[in-house]
């Protein structure tokens, strides 16, 4: 417990004076290392947990209402607080190169570099505490952290827009977990997560009312659809590690809630699991069908986040399934899976996102229909974008597949009673095929677009690649992703201790090396299988070379029959994912606004498309509006950030207030 | 026995992907009143491109020159997994036929990373219909095999061939069906795609190899008959009803009777329907997908599951 007093208190310190001391490099430098010291001492505090040691437990005592703050970091926590530290700080060593513009004007670093302190900070709050009344502080901390992060360009009234739109969606959220820890609050008469347990252990209306009340909360902090809206505008306005940090990391909390109350209802009804696989799958498909039509590149990586958290939330579902059938299989293999994911997916969203802020320094673009060709220019970024296209469309050898084999496995699994469960569970696997096959085609079009074929708009800059504090995020990350996908026992030893938990609460003790074996005796065919084929592509390529060693001619690309092939002529974004669109024009409405040309000497014309999120779209119909309203409300948010941050507070008090009032009432 | 097994296995893999498409091909000179190239044409027109030397675009990068290679060898990966004879993959592990589909889906993103590394809209195009079209195909793909699954009530690709239960004499017929249309769209034959068309526009696979030559085009073109002759083999597995285990000669000599005959009734279709229009194939992936569905129903109503 000491580390992690002294984590925290690091981590203030170097809040505060990375924003006192003068001269950004300093105040860089400053934040970075107190970002350093707090994971290594967070690091060496829950390590043991993950292993065989038991719970850090401890007591805080604060002032009234909350009078004593219980500390527990489990597995759970620990898992979480093991990634989501090295990750930030990661993100923290990042925006060095990638704010270097900014190094040089007099805007404070500091305060940017104080928010990183304290997002993380608010994971050791939100991963710790026992009490709900801090959960929530911590869960603040977290949102407007975020916020004033998202908004760092602030000049910008879109980034404005994005970042208020942000925090409005955030305290909706917020509204919901307020609403079920009241509902709580009422039947236990407290705010410990403990006395929560033993009421939500009892099946009931009350707690099936308290269940979705959670679920939508956590789902709208990890951008469930249909709860998704504010996040492709935040991940697109916000600084590439920014999008990284709250796609890969912060927005974990969501699940985490999700897995924290999990484990205090202990057996949870069968329909709870159906519907939370149906409540992962609509996400992940329309999430990824999303990714498939952007043509801003962050804005694809932010769909790419409802994909993946729905894909973790489908093991959990299946979790649920094994916990209220008692099939500990299931419970292991649902649990280790989602777990997985959620590791897996901020190992290569955090990688995709910061090949995309490299393409954005470098261009000033992440516009797919504008940039090509970038693999000659910024072969590093290209290959980084490439490792981690590969992993998020769950692609052999790296780590996506792993953590989705498992799943398909748990979905394949012949211990499953029942020709019908087994029948839903095999769709439920189809639906994920699909949801791989549309990831994969999204990934293929955002690479092979961005950075194959020839540049489409000379206007773009000449690119290069980034400096080395951006670019050694790419090191340690690519080499994660093969980490993670040939070698699945460090994977399965970080997620042990937590699937552990899981399989305590069917009542049949098992130890850790226990709960492993199951999840590794299937996955370790498969990763032979992943090293099988990168063998064979490098002895094929030695053949080959062996059998060619004089350098190939090289030659025009074939124009099947036009000499002078245009850059311009090549496939767009909107012409790659077209056909596709269209079979699913309810869910990918496009806005086509069209001149055709006509006559024998046909004047200027035009074509633009522009595939709108159906659900704001709706949103906003719904008030017989459409697009006017949007328009309308991106002009009238908040002129100046300090209205938007007096709103903030507003909207802080008055949640705070209502927290105090709602306990006020019982003191 | 393993080891002859073993054998089989390899040599098919050598052999048939160079005489499947050699017999489709004489199928249809026959039918359109041709003599037809001999049977191991496809395997002299390899010796040729091998003994070529490879000319590369100026505008393409390294994932032009490394797709040829991911190709073959996720193809060869995919060939271990399957079974080519009914009971005999040669790595069987649970759920492999999960790998085997997730493998080949990484060839695919590379074919399609290739023809898009090129710069030509032509292959743009080419890689934009492969892509799309997988989307329909892969759910389709996994509703069939989840389906085996369930009705063999085992997990490894060469337990799926023997599915059983009362309905499996329905089950077994649809998914064969199912299969035997998947093959058209994974392996770009009609009514998909027509593989001996001569126009840029309406191709799908040819298209998007249009710039790979010499070596890097023998390896495309191999890897492409390599998987027809998976699908056939997986067809053919599921139709044997010769036990390995008993009888492995005669089982091997029926799924090889068998996996021609698959050939000959691609041939066959090749010479009797025309291609679809693009628009439709997205449907014609649905339509799979329902036969997969109707298959599935069938098999969850098994009383003995329950």
């Amino acid at each position: 417990m000491p580390l992690l007093h002294f984590a925290t208190i690091s981590l203030l310190l170097g809040a505060l004076l990375c924003i006192a001391v003068p001269g950004n490099r300093r105040r860089a430098a400053i934040g970075i290392a107190s970002q350093v010291i707090a994971t290594l001492l967070v690091l060496g505090a829950v390590i043991p947990v993950l292993g065989h040691q038991p719970a850090i437990v401890a007591q805080l005592t604060w002032s009234y209402p909350v009078d004593l703050i219980l500390l527990r970091i489990d597995g759970l926590g620990a898992l979480f607080l093991a990634f989501s530290m090295p990750l930030t700080l990661l993100g923290a060593v990042y925006a060095h190169g990638y704010l270097q513009p900014y190094f040089q004007s007099d805007r404070n670093i500091g305060v940017h570099y104080a928010l990183l302190n304290l997002v993380s900070l608010s994971y050791l709050i939100i991963y710790s505490v026992e009490n709900a009344m801090v959960f929530l502080l911590g869960w603040e901390i977290a949102a407007l952290a975020a916020w004033l992060l998202v908004i760092w360009d602030y000049r910008n009234q879109k980034v404005r827009f994005a970042g208020f739109n942000y925090l409005v969606s955030t305290h909706l959220g917020l509204l919901f977990l307020v609403t079920a820890f009241l509902v709580l609050f009422s039947q236990t008469h407290s705010f410990d997560f403990s006395q929560f347990g033993v009421f939500l252990r009892n099946p009931g209306t009350t707690r099936n009312v308290t269940f979705l009340l959670l679920v939508a909360s956590f789902g709208l902090k990890s951008a469930f659809f249909p709860m998704h809206t504010w996040l492709p505008r935040a991940h697109a306005a916000a600084p590439a590690h920014v999008s990284a940090l709250m796609s890969g990391v912060i927005h974990k909390a969501g699940l985490y809630g999700l897995l924290r109350f999990t484990l205090l209802m202990a057996t949870p009804d069968e329909w709870m699991g159906w519907f939370l696989i149906a409540f992962a799958l609509l996400s992940a498909v329309t999430g990824v069908m999303y990714t498939a039509v952007q043509r801003d590149l962050k804005r694809l990586l932010g769909y790419s986040s409802t994909e993946n958290v729905g894909i973790a939330c489908l093991g959990f579902g299946i979790g649920y399934l094994g916990l209220s059938w008692h099939n500990p299989v299931l419970v292991v293999l649902g649990f280790a899976g989602g777990l997985l994911h959620i590791l897996h997916h901020a190992v290569f969203k955090c990688l995709l996102f910061y090949a995309a802020g490299a393409v954005y320094s470098a261009t000033h673009s992440v516009d797919i229909e504008r940039l090509g060709g970038l693999a000659r220019r910024m072969p590093q970024t290209a290959v980084a974008f490439l490792l981690g296209g590969i992993a998020i469309a769950a692609l052999p050898p790296l780590n996506g597949f792993v953590s989705e084999f498992l799943l398909y496995s748990a979905m394949f699994e012949d211990s499953v009673l029942g020709g019908q469960n087994r029948g839903l569970l095999v769709l439920a696997a189809t639906v994920l095929a699909f949801v791989g096959a549309v990831s994969a085609f999204s990934m293929t079009r955002a690479f092979g677009l961005t950075f194959l074929g020839t540049p489409r708009d000379p206007q773009v800059h000449e690119a290069h690649d980034p400096v080395l504090a951006m670019r050694s995020a790419f090191y340690v990350l690519g080499a994660l992703l093969f980490v993670f996908g040939l070698i699945p026992q460090v994977g399965l030893a970080l997620v042990a201790a937590p699937v552990g938990q899981f399989i305590a609460l069917t009542h049949r003790g098992l130890d850790v090396a226990h709960v492993l074996a199951v999840p590794l005796a299937l996955l370790m065919p498969v990763v032979a299988v992943s090293a099988v084929v990168l063998l064979l592509v490098g002895a094929l390529a030695a053949l080959r070379h062996w059998a060619m060693p004089a350098a190939a001619p090289a030659h025009r690309t074939w124009g099947c029959g036009y000499t002078e092939p245009l850059p311009r002529a090549q496939y767009t974004g909107a012409s790659f994912s077209g056909h596709l669109a269209s079979y699913y024009k309810t869910l990918l409405p496009t806005k086509l606004d069209r001149h055709m040309p006509q006559g024998p000497f046909p004047a200027e014309a035009h074509l633009r498309t522009h595939t709108v999120d159906a659900v704001e779209d709706r949103m906003f119909e719904v008030l017989d509006t459409g697009e006017a309203t949007l328009a309308l409300l991106a002009e009238r948010a908040p002129q100046t950030p300090r209205i938007a941050f007096a709103l903030g507070l507003v909207v802080l008090v008055a949640t705070v207030a209502l927290v105090l009032a709602s306990a006020g009432g019982r003191l | 026995m393993k080891l002859a097994s073993l054998l089989m296995h390899l040599l098919g893999l050598f052999l048939l992907p160079f005489l499947l498409p050699g017999v489709i091909n004489r199928v249809k000179a026959w039918w359109g009143g041709r003599r037809g190239a001999p049977f191991l044409q496809p395997l002299w027109d390899t010796r040729r491109l091998l003994g070529k030397q490879p000319v590369y675009s100026t505008v393409t990068t390294v994932v032009f020159r490394l797709a040829p290679l991911v190709v073959l060898a996720t193809t060869l990966v995919a060939a271990l997994l399957a079974p080519m004879l009914p009971g005999g993959g040669l790595l069987p592990f649970p759920n492999d036929f999960v790998a085997f589909a997730y493998v080949l889906g990484l060839g695919r993103m590379f074919l399609t990373l290739a023809a898009l590394d090129t710069g030509s809209p032509f292959e743009g195009m080419g890689a934009a219909r492969e892509a799309t079209f997988s989307v329909f195909a892969e759910p389709a793909l996994f509703l069939v095999l989840g389906t085996l699954a369930l009705g063999s009530g085992h997990g490894t690709f060469a337990e799926l061939m023997r599915p059983h239960g009362w309905q499996a004499f329905l089950v077994t017929p649809l998914c064969v069906l199912a299969l035997f249309l998947l093959l058209q769209i994974e392996c770009a034959r009609l009514p998909v795609d027509d593989p001996t068309t001569h126009l840029e526009l309406t191709m799908i696979h040819e298209v998007m190899i249009l710039d790979h030559s010499g070596p890097d085009l023998a390896m495309m073109q191999y890897a492409a008959a390599l998987k027809l002759t998976l699908y056939a083999g997986v067809l053919a597995g599921l139709l044997n009803p010769i036990p390995l285990e008993t009888q492995p000669v005669l089982a091997a000599l029926v799924s090889l009777v068998l996996m021609l005959a698959t050939a000959v009734a691609v041939g066959l279709l090749e010479s009797l329907l025309a291609r679809l229009r693009m628009r439709l194939i997205p449907q014609f992936g649905i339509a799979i997908a329902v036969i997969g569905f109707v298959a599935l129903v069938l098999a969850t109503t098994q009383p003995e599951l329950g």
